[in-house]
């Protein structure tokens, strides 16, 4: 497993850590009576939050991992690990961001016609960050299909 | 899965060229090991930039590389 698919591996945990973790409090939220705009706009906040800071320490650590297992590995002092980006990472990645975007389109467009149909605000926000999240954790499983597939 | 138009000899060239290994072209054309492995199984046509480092590692023209193949339906 290449540098670069160990961290689209983790991302994808993240981000399904993440909308598990969103999903769990909208349940709660319906269950317990406090789906309100400032309970649903918290969590917009902190799923938002907890995505960025998620994601930066989660590659961070995946370098710092990936550069100590590869020293156990061949004794290196000073691994090499092959963290570079050629052309072919670039078009894997410019699929997969074109697909996340196809997906969260789709989510914004279906959110929206909640709101047509007469559905409250709260549904349509609601929708759109789960789509965001969905359509990420597509992005990065076809870009982990892609790096298996050969491009 | 269908095959690529886009052939290449770089397993047979790596081989007349002291057994170089993935690694090493890897580092010589500035790509991963990986995109080596991947055009090697036909899985993936290199840009023409990265077709003329290819040969120009190997210190080939760029015909002694790639072949078309214009019977062969693109994958």
């Amino acid at each position: 497993m290449s540098f670069q698919e160990k961290n689209i591996t983790v991302s994808l945990v993240n981000f399904t850590l993440i909308l598990g973790f969103y999903l769990i409090r909208v349940f709660q939220m319906v269950q317990d009576g406090s789906f309100n705009s400032t309970n649903i706009f918290r969590l917009w906040g902190i799923t938002i939050v907890l995505a960025i800071i998620v994601t930066i320490l989660a590659t961070i650590l995946t370098h710092i991992g990936s550069a100590i297992i590869h020293a156990i590995k061949t004794g290196e002092e000073k691994p090499d690990i092959e963290d570079i980006e050629d052309e072919r990472d670039q078009l894997i990645d410019l699929r997969g961001t074109k697909i996340t975007y196809v997906v969260s389109s789709i989510g914004v467009f279906l959110s929206m016609l909640t709101f047509a149909f007469g559905q409250p605000p709260l549904v349509m926000f609601s929708l759109l960050i789960f789509s965001g999240l969905v359509a990420q954790i597509i992005g990065d499983i076809s870009r982990l299909v892609l790096y298996r597939r050969g491009f | 899965m269908e095959k690529r138009r886009i052939n290449n000899n770089i397993r047979k060239l790596r081989f007349f060229h002291n057994e170089m290994t993935q690694q090493q072209l890897a580092e010589k054309v500035g790509v991963t090991r990986q995109t080596i492995i991947a055009m090697e199984q036909g899985k993936y046509s290199p840009s023409l930039e990265l077709a003329f480092r290819i040969a120009l590692a190997f210190g080939v023209p760029l015909d002694e590389v790639f072949s078309y193949d214009p019977d062969t339906k693109s994958g």
